[in-house]
């Protein structure tokens, strides 16, 4: 069934076409994938008006969760950690300093209507505050026309690590673990692992009971993820829900064995969770990498064309879940996630080499990918000791986007394009070679004299 | 046939003698063997094999080669063919700096320069959205706008001519 053409406006967002398809078609249920109306409370309520069955959440637990600011407000009620801080303007700098004093510093004030970084200020020292604050107020006073300042807590360094949660609609409600989701750019993830390096069993645990305590307060069903700020120190603070699966998923599928999708599907169905939470224990290491139809060598500007050739990576414990194929046009449509590169491995290291592999043995030819970057970017000594938080990727970005290539690539390339080129032209070695062994006779007389003795 | 090769900011010798390759001087025994249906082309040097994409692009002897995870654009060019193209170069590399072209096909969001401005390298010129990012499109050496050809709101085609630039 066709919903519409290719932009979203008119085919994937619109609520209406989609149910009326579903109705046409005789399903029971829509699944909203990862993306589009998949976290819009609107479009769950009314799928289940429509009589339907909304693969995710109830309407209510996605608004509850919808806004950052309504989430941090039921997590403090469900007792779970947030980045401690304030919602109301500062008034002065008494004011800020006893709330800084509260949890210590570092702190960071951050214009109410800030962006870009106007109106932010970090602060290490208590004496340093009132001045802040001060040029704070100003500058988003004149950038905004509003000088309401916040202040928070400021996390140097901290990752983003995320629980996945699985609920049913009896009451079960578990976790399956963290997935380790610091390398960004741009806030958009590239790699995902599980587990993660920096988390142990017990802090696991912990952070598992405390995600579970938030999707209960929700009043969650299905599958979700609460995602974390986890500090340097061990202490875990809670960002947001997210109300649907997630495209890092697989990793979680990888260690802990089972398909999260088909029990999503099998959790609105009204199935019961059949587990306990102890037999959810990591098994091995699972890594993926986003590939995108980004160019990482110019700015990753976004690269379109035809797939002209495709080659998948295979072997033990190498997932491709994809979105192309030979022939596809990769248009500007759509998000520039092609596929998913998804390994397991019984040990982080091993997991790392068996992406590189992978990686090495995918060839999609026609646009500009990522795969080359992800290459270098696996090649990093902080990325392969684990030691990452989510500044890291943006700090090290240009390291990586104009890290020269190795002698030996080099001297292949040149290699490659010379005998290409030699190729290209129609004139083989071999030809070349009986030309000159021929002496002063050229290439053409030799082929002339050789067609002239033909019967 | 001796080849010129630039790549990656350096020239190399590449001589080709029968199953031989001369590096600079140096001998390996190499070999190029394509593979029907695919672009993909089997490189031996010495006794590794390599998996290769050599993409034409551009002009005569200029390839995009693929290989080890890397994408490098590499121009291969018999000697005579090379001079000529230096030749050309010289001369052009006086008609000052090159213009902004759109390197995809996207919506023009935003002009940022107006005409007889003076813009410096890396300056952003023309915001284009694509794939639902905004990209900002920079001056890749210092220069003054003589021509403003992008238009906030239209469409663009990839390699449609957006600011000309001459030399300060």
């Amino acid at each position: 069934m066709c919903i519409g053409p290719p932009p979203s406006s008119q085919s994937y967002l619109l609520g209406d076409r989609l149910i009326e398809v579903a109705q046409r078609t005789g399903a029971q249920a829509i699944h909203p994938g990862y993306g589009f109306l998949s976290e819009r409370a609107w479009f769950a309520r009314a799928v289940r008006e429509a009589g339907l069955v909304f693969v995710g959440p109830p309407a209510e637990a996605i608004e509850a969760m919808g806004s950052k600011t309504d989430a941090r407000q039921l997590a403090i009620r469900a007792g779970v950690p947030v980045v401690p801080g304030t919602t109301e303007a500062l008034r002065d700098a008494d004011e800020a300093m006893a709330i800084a004093e509260s949890f210590g510093f570092p702190v960071l004030l951050k214009a109410a209507a800030g962006g870009g970084g106007k109106g932010m200020r970090v602060v290490r020292e208590r004496h340093e505050l009132a001045a802040a604050l001060g040029s704070a107020q100003r500058e988003a006073k004149n950038a905004f026309g509003d000088d309401a300042v916040y202040i928070e807590k400021y996390l140097d360094g901290p990752r983003h690590v995320e629980i996945q949660v699985l609920a049913d609609m009896h009451g079960t409600v578990l976790h399956l673990g963290e997935r380790e989701c610091s390398l960004q750019r741009r806030h958009q993830k590239m790699v995902e692992e599980a587990p993660s390096p920096a988390v142990s069993p017990a802090l696991r645990a912990r952070m598992g009971e405390t995600a579970v305590a938030a999707a209960r307060a929700a009043g969650y069903v299905n599958a979700g993820t609460c995602e974390f700020l986890l500090d340097r120190d061990g202490s875990f603070y809670f960002l947001e829900m997210n109300t649907r699966i997630q495209v890092e998923h697989p990793v979680t599928e990888l260690v802990m064995g089972l398909d999260l999708v088909q029990w999503q599907l099998r959790i609105a169905a009204g199935e019961r969770l059949p587990f306990e939470q102890k037999s959810f224990e990591p098994r091995g290491w699972a890594i993926e990498c986003r590939i995108t139809s980004e160019d990482p060598g110019n700015g990753f500007l976004p690269s379109t064309g035809r797939i002209t050739h495709l080659h998948l990576p295979s072997g033990p414990g190498v997932r491709w879940d994809g979105g192309i194929e030979d022939g596809s046009e990769v248009g500007l449509h759509y998000d520039p996630m092609l596929a998913k590169l998804i390994v397991h491995a019984p040990t982080r290291a091993l997991a790392i080499a068996r992406m590189e592999r992978a990686l090495r043995e995918l060839v999609i030819d026609g646009v500009e990918t990522s795969r080359g970057f992800h290459l270098r970017l696996l090649a990093h000594p902080d990325v392969r000791s684990g030691d990452i938080s989510i500044q890291w990727l943006e700090a090290h970005l240009a390291e990586l986007t104009s890290a020269p290539p190795h002698e030996e690539t080099v001297r292949l390339a040149a290699i490659a394009a010379a005998l290409a080129a030699q190729h290209d032209r129609g004139l083989t070695s071999d030809t070349a070679h009986a030309a000159r062994r021929d002496g002063t006779l050229e290439g053409w007389r030799a082929v002339a004299r050789r067609e002239g003795l033909r019967t | 046939m001796k080849y010129i090769v630039e790549v990656a900011g350096q020239r190399l010798t590449v001589e080709l003698d029968g199953p031989d390759v001369l590096v600079d001087g140096t001998r390996l025994r190499a070999a190029l063997e394509t593979i029907d249906g695919t672009p993909v082309r089997l490189v031996r040097v010495g006794d590794a094999v390599h998996r290769v994409i050599a993409r034409r692009s551009g002009a005569r002897g200029d390839y995009t080669v693929s290989l080890d995870g890397w994408q490098l654009p590499v121009t291969a060019l018999d000697e005579r063919t090379r001079a000529i193209r230096d030749a050309a170069a010289a001369s052009a590399s006086a008609s000052g700096p090159a213009p902004l072209v759109a390197p995809m096909p996207g919506l023009v969001v935003r002009v940022q320069v107006a005409v007889g401005e003076e813009v410096t390298a890396g300056q952003g010129l023309v915001v284009v959205e694509a794939m639902k990012m905004e990209n900002e499109l920079r001056a890749a050496g210092p220069g003054r706008v003589t021509a403003v050809h992008a238009v906030a709101g239209t469409a663009v085609d990839k390699g449609t001519l957006l600011v000309e630039l001459e030399a300060l």
